[in-house]
């Protein structure tokens, strides 16, 4: 069994989720309060990583990364090394790969909160900041777990953007997906299985014991009642 | 005693059982009529092509000589291009093709020792057609740093990302492993290799700029893309096995006059010139 994969994937999903809510709050906030035409586009922005093919999403990573263009060789000069084939490119790549699975349910669920208590804390004068953190999230947190669910697994179950910027280094861009359809490339059905069926159990255990904890009803995300 | 029903908000809203089946019925007629009209107006079923599973290193290669294969003989045939260990998957979970012209020997061999695949006609029905022989090169971009490729610069410190297809299955990236063992330079080079899933990937690596060199195949190296953008040098052959490319008939085909005419057309002459020309090693 090859943990290093596994812990790599595991270590890529949490980075990712961590920064993609980081992301997705200011961004579904703005999407839900804001006011103007250019929203509209911004969201379907948003959205956009859905329509393309994992693999060719991948591929204009790789070529954006690159030396060729001028964010690959700013990027190259910033760290020093360019991002395709590192753990970084990786996380660069799942970021936008799982962009709509982090600010789709924020939106619906920022977007169901009553407007007269926004217009109520406006007029109270609390700031946008304050309005976000104090009253969309936590009353949409459950929005919120399922954002950062979401993003998780479907940056666990990642494979056509890792396949192509990744380059399979082992510990770097290995990742259990990748493991997986090593094994069944090279005709390993057993250790296949035995991988995805880890993979299986494993993601099955966080799910349930998550989705058993939001049961209580104590329990809140934020510490807040 | 009344039986009291339980109801929901959305029960009154519900149709009857019986109204929602005419319902259905009013809409899905002319549905059916329409379905019904446009599978008349659709050109009657061209016979069906040959389907032929090609490695990943014949997509540059093959297209025209399916097109002059059509000409000659008037059969059509259709071509699916991955790696060819994932074709060899594909036709072991029952994948409909009728001829498999893989990177090597091994995977045909594979198919029929499983009794997929057979090679009847040859004077071996056990041992894979062999179609012609692959080129392994060394392939860096015009605006490289590193300059001209050459085998010295697989040995320059700068190289920091060579580019292979994977060695466990790929053809090539098995003859690039053997020829950089052979230079004794594999362990040195082991940490800055990208492994690609097939040799096509391995060319889109190195051509992107994020691969400094690649050792690709001298047929992606040959597409008019790559020429422009890079150059190549030819591996010397005695640094690795040769890439035998083998074909074989998979079994359960319904068109084997087919696939035997496109194996012959395949193996005449003047098709293994064309093949010189896209770079493989013709074996005619």
């Amino acid at each position: 069994m090859d943990w290093q994969a596994l812990a790599l994937t595991l270590k890529l999903a949490s980075v990712t989720t961590v920064i993609l809510l980081a992301i997705a709050i200011p961004l579904a906030s703005l999407l839900v309060l804001g006011r103007g035409r250019w929203l509209a586009a911004l969201e379907a922005l948003a959205a956009l990583p859905l329509v393309l093919p994992p693999t060719v999403l991948g591929f204009f990573l790789l070529v954006l990364l690159g030396p060729r263009t001028a964010v690959g060789r700013g990027i190259t000069a910033i760290l020093g090394h360019p991002l395709a084939f590192s753990f970084d490119g990786l996380v660069v790549g799942s970021v936008i790969y799982s962009l709509p699975f982090a600010v789709q349910p924020l939106v619906a669920g920022f977007a169901a909160i009553d407007p007269a208590l926004v217009d109520a804390a406006r007029l109270l004068g609390a700031s946008s900041s304050r309005i976000v953190f104090t009253l969309l999230v936590p009353l949409a947190r459950r929005s919120l777990v399922a954002a950062a669910v979401l993003s998780f697994l479907h940056t666990v179950g990642e494979f056509g953007v890792v396949l192509m910027i990744g380059g399979n280094i082992p510990g770097a861009t290995r990742t259990i997906s990748i493991l997986i359809f090593d094994q069944v490339e090279a005709l390993d059905y057993a250790a296949a299985n035995r991988t995805a069926l880890l993979l299986l159990v494993l993601c099955f255990a966080i799910l349930a014991a998550l989705y058993g904890l939001r049961k209580r009803a104590a329990w809140n995300v934020w510490g807040w009642k | 005693m009344q039986r009291i029903e339980p109801s929901t908000p959305f029960e009154s809203n519900r149709l009857s059982p019986r109204l929602s089946a005419r319902l259905s019925l009013r809409i899905s007629k002319p549905i059916l009529l329409m379905c019904l009209s446009l599978a008349f107006l659709l050109p009657a079923p061209a016979q069906t092509p040959l389907r032929v599973a090609a490695a990943a290193d014949l997509e540059p290669v093959l297209p025209p000589i399916l097109e002059l294969f059509h000409q000659s003989t008037g059969i059509r045939a259709e071509a699916t291009y991955q790696a060819s260990a994932m074709l060899t998957t594909q036709i072991m979970n029952g994948a409909p093709f009728d001829l498999f012209l893989s990177a090597d020997l091994s995977y045909p061999k594979k198919l029929i020792d499983a009794g997929l695949a057979d090679a009847a006609g040859s004077t071996d029905s056990t041992t894979p057609i062999t179609y012609a022989k692959g080129t392994l090169v060394l392939w860096t971009r015009k605006d490289s740093a590193l300059g001209p490729p050459s085998l010295d610069l697989l040995r320059n410190p700068a190289l920091k990302r060579l580019a292979i297809a994977n060695p466990d299955r790929a053809p090539y990236g098995r003859a690039a492993v053997a020829a950089l063992t052979s230079l004794k330079l594999y362990d040195a080079l082991s940490a800055r290799l990208v492994t690609a899933e097939n040799i096509a990937q391995g060319a889109q690596f190195v051509d992107s700029g994020n691969a400094d060199a690649g050792l690709i195949s001298l047929t992606s190296a040959l597409t008019p893309r790559m020429a422009s953008s890079g150059a190549f040098f030819v591996i010397p052959r005695d640094l690795y096995p040769p890439i035998q490319q083998g074909a074989v008939i998979v079994t359960n085909t319904t068109q084997r006059a087919a696939a035997h005419k496109f194996l012959d057309f395949l193996l005449s002459p003047p098709i293994q010139a064309q093949l010189a020309k896209s770079g493989l090693t013709p074996v005619n």
